[in-house]
């Protein structure tokens, strides 16, 4: 049995939406929601498992969903549902702790595919979205930035490695058989490389705060 | 002088000796010269009288008669002050001498007064013979000028002859030299032509050199005072004008006769001139070894008004005693400024040249010192009042020069300046240029976000519909294509080039993973490390060219095994896919499916300029070659 958060603001996407994940997860419990205000009020009050959050919603973005997720519950499972496949609008949510994303058009047998996995450890990683993440990394590095008071999270061999390869699109099977390592090895390595991006993400942004005086 | 510098102590010592020899040389030339005169009058004719009777009286002349007043003999030269201590007023000298050119013929004869003060009336044998001035205050001056009085034949006796002078003169208390204190010479008397050259000598050294020097240094004066006043950083001109021209005025009183003011008025103005003059000095040297300090500032100006005032304190009776205690304080200040200036400028060429320059002024000043104590005004007491305008021409000359030099180096840095100016201007249009480019990229970019986010919202939204709502799988595929086809299109406003290696990862990934979602193996081959770029454009295109490609290998062609191949040859990028499908049927052009995704491919590189070959054999698979040239395609 699981609770799911359903976040999105068009009925007919909404209720496909519905349909597919009560597929894949037919004893769940699920909350919909077609707006940002709701969804935070929900996440008060109801633990969830999954959350499937679309991000350009009328009152906002679902990224707002996605960060009070990780604060109030870090087990949750935020999922980006979206229309926009480019890293300028993923990256933001997955900096905020979304751990993986869903393209909305994709065939219907492709998101039950990808929603299991999901589910099972597995999110998705996307050579654009693995070109980014290093690029974050490797400015952090920087001498400059190294004397920066934020805790230093880094990337280890493996995992740049892994990222390295799926940025030169090799799929995640492709990069196991290479490295002699198991699928799910190689999934728990995107995994971490997710929540290190959202750890270091959430240090600077507390830092950045501090700097303006918000937490005094 | 610091320890540090004591290295170059002797050179620089030796340098200084050196130069003050050469400047002491040099005075004792023009002395030799304004003496060589009387070295050359013959012995025999001329003779020198060395004493004389006199009587203090204000008396009409007496011509010839024995003097009414109290007698009393003494050596030429007399100083008053000795003679006589306190007196002032007239004073009558007699002297007797016996015709020396007696047969000679009418040769005419004359006396020498080398000097005399302030003023005189002379008579021979009772005859006026000449008149200085004016006898009473305020009286004539010509204590600095000699005398040449011919002696005409027919007054002149056989036997001895009586030559009477009547001095009137000033206590040595109430002025400010000796040389301006009653008193008489020695008289030489002789043949006219034999005194005349050493008297014309002592006048043009003594009297005309003096005018000549002073209008030159009130020229320089007011020259270098007008360029220092309108130059402000360079107040030492200004400072150096006002010691030229004070200078100059006090120069005055080697030449200037007729005073139309009192005797007291006159010593006053040049004691309170050379208060002047010590302040300009001084301050000149300062300014001039690039010091400024306050309290020196608001010194020298109150020392004036010190000056001023001890002496009228003082009274007339005081006088020389208060001028004696200022030039002692003058000479401290001014060789106290002299020594700053030497110590931080004297390494320096030009601070050689005043070392030197202030030590000619320096000797100069002590033989002034010195004759003080002098019976006689001897050709050095003469020529050294001449020392300073020498120097301070050749001071001018070279801070004119310095001046000049400045100005130059100032025009050179204008010029330079303006060049500099010139480039910023031209830098800061090149950066308003691109500041400009920059909003117009970043108005741009909005207005892409403005209308992607449009699209999605709106047109995405509605396809999305249709993709996950309608019951045919051909509309729904066809919607799906349409967005993706929006994406594209919406990306492809960015403009941004991509890196050839970027795309191919983004090749790759989408390519291997649909060929494996359909079952079919993949291959794929591709160079590393490409250094090479695409335009957005070119990158849009080829990613739906190699999409529609894949597409229909797994629609259409049956194939088990797909083989993806790129590389960069001769310039040119070159992608080939083949499969081992059933390859396309000869009617396929009818088909409209596939047709269109052929002739669409096709015609999606010949908009980029580059080709697109489709080989294909039914039963042998199919090859599509896809051909860009590179340098077009990096163009966004």
């Amino acid at each position: 049995m699981k609770t799911i958060l359903l976040l999105e603001d068009l009925p007919e996407i909404r209720a496909w939406l519905r349909k597919l994940v009560q597929q894949v997860f037919p004893d769940a419990a699920i909350s919909e929601s077609s707006r940002v205000h709701d969804a935070l009020e929900l996440v008060k009050t109801v633990k969830f498992d999954l959350a499937l959050v679309d991000l350009g919603l009328p009152d906002g973005s679902g990224v707002e969903v996605v960060t009070r997720l990780r604060d109030l519950q870090p087990d949750a499972q935020s999922v980006v549902v979206t229309i926009h496949d480019d890293d300028e609008h993923l990256f933001p949510a997955l900096q905020a702790g979304a751990f993986g994303y869903i393209l909305k058009e994709q065939a219907r047998e492709l998101i039950i595919e990808q929603l299991q996995r999901i589910s099972q450890g597995e999110p998705p990683l996307s050579p654009s979205i693995a070109r980014r993440v290093m690029a974050y990394f490797t400015e952090k590095a920087r001498p400059s930035a190294r004397n920066s008071p934020v805790p230093h999270v880094s990337l280890t061999d493996r995992e740049t490695e892994v990222l390295l390869r799926v940025a030169k699109g090799y799929t995640l099977p492709e990069i196991g058989v290479q490295l002699g390592l198991s699928r799910h090895t190689i999934a728990d390595y995107v995994k971490q490389i997710y929540r290190k991006l959202n750890v270091s993400s959430r240090a600077e942004a507390a830092l950045e705060a501090q700097r303006l005086g918000l937490f005094g | 002088m610091s320890a540090s510098h004591l290295p170059f102590v002797p050179g620089s010592l030796v340098r200084r000796v050196a130069v003050g020899l050469i400047a002491l040389a040099l005075l004792a030339t023009l002395a030799s010269a304004v003496m060589h005169g009387a070295a050359a009058a013959g012995p025999a004719r001329t003779f020198t009288i060395r004493s004389a009777l006199t009587a203090a009286g204000d008396g009409p002349a007496l011509a010839g008669d024995a003097l009414p007043y109290a007698v009393q003999t003494v050596n030429l030269p007399d100083q008053w002050s000795h003679t006589r201590p306190g007196f002032a007023g007239t004073l009558w000298y007699r002297v007797g001498f016996v015709h020396p050119a007696e047969g000679a013929g009418d040769e005419l004869l004359a006396v020498a007064i080398p000097q005399l003060c302030s003023n005189f009336e002379i008579y021979l044998n009772g005859a006026l013979l000449e008149n200085g001035g004016r006898m009473r205050e305020p009286l004539t001056d010509n204590c600095y000028h000699p005398q040449l009085v011919p002696l005409p034949a027919q007054l002149l006796v056989a036997g001895t002859n009586t030559l009477d002078l009547r001095i009137a003169g000033h206590r040595r208390e109430e002025v400010g030299s000796r040389w301006r204190a009653g008193g008489l010479a020695a008289l030489t008397i002789g043949p006219y032509a034999e005194l005349d050259p050493g008297y014309a000598r002592r006048l043009a050294f003594g009297v005309g050199a003096p005018q000549g020097a002073s209008a030159t240094l009130l020229l320089l004066g007011g020259f270098m005072f007008v360029l220092g006043f309108i130059h402000r950083s360079e107040s030492h001109l200004a400072y150096f004008g006002a010691l030229a021209i004070g200078t100059a005025m006090l120069d005055a009183r080697l030449w200037v006769r007729h005073v139309p003011f009192g005797h007291q008025v006159q010593e006053f103005v040049l004691l309170a001139l050379l208060a002047f003059v010590v302040w300009a000095a001084v301050q000149f040297l300062l300014r001039y070894a690039g010091a400024r300090i306050r309290w020196i500032d608001r010194a020298l100006p109150l020392q004036c008004a010190l000056v001023a005032f001890s002496m009228l304190l003082a009274g007339a009776q005081r006088l020389a005693l208060v001028a004696d205690f200022w030039y002692a304080v003058f000479a401290l200040e001014v060789l106290a400024a002299a020594g700053y200036h030497l110590r931080r400028r004297g390494h320096s060429a030009s601070g050689r040249l005043m070392a030197a320059l202030l030590t000619a002024v320096a000797l100069a000043i002590a033989v002034e010192f010195a004759s003080q104590w002098s019976p006689e005004r001897t050709p050095l007491v003469v020529v050294a009042p001449l020392v300073l305008p020498l120097v301070f021409a050749l001071v001018g000359l070279r801070l004119v020069q310095q001046h000049g030099r400045a100005l130059q180096h100032e025009q050179q840095g204008r010029v330079q300046l303006e060049q500099r100016v010139r480039e910023a201007t031209a830098e800061i249009e090149r950066n308003f240029r691109q500041l400009a480019e920059l909003q117009v990229e970043q108005v741009t970019e909005r207005e892409r976000k403005r209308i992607a986010a449009d699209l999605h919202d709106d047109l995405g939204a509605k396809l999305l519909t249709i993709v996950h709502t309608s019951d045919s799988e051909r509309i729904s595929t066809l919607a799906r294509e349409a967005l993706e086809e929006m994406r594209l299109s919406v990306r492809g406003l960015t403009g941004r080039a991509v890196r050839l290696a970027d795309a191919l990862g983004d090749w790759r990934a989408e390519t291997m993973s649909r060929l494996a979602q359909a079952g079919i193996d993949g291959e794929w081959q591709a160079p590393d490390d490409l250094p090479h770029a695409l335009g957005s454009r070119a990158y849009v295109q080829t990613t739906r060219i190699l999409r529609e490609a894949t597409s229909n290998i797994i629609k259409h062609s049956n194939a088990t095994h797909c083989a993806v191949r790129c590389r960069i040859e001769d310039g040119d990028f070159q992608l080939v896919i083949q499969d081992n499908g059933d390859g396309i049927a000869p009617d396929v052009d009818s088909r409209p499916d596939r047709g269109h995704g052929l002739a669409s491919m096709k015609a999606r590189a010949k908009q980029l300029h580059g080709q697109c070959l489709v080989e294909s054999g039914q039963g042998y698979g199919t090859v599509i070659r896809l051909t860009l040239a590179l340098d077009r395609a990096a163009d966004p």
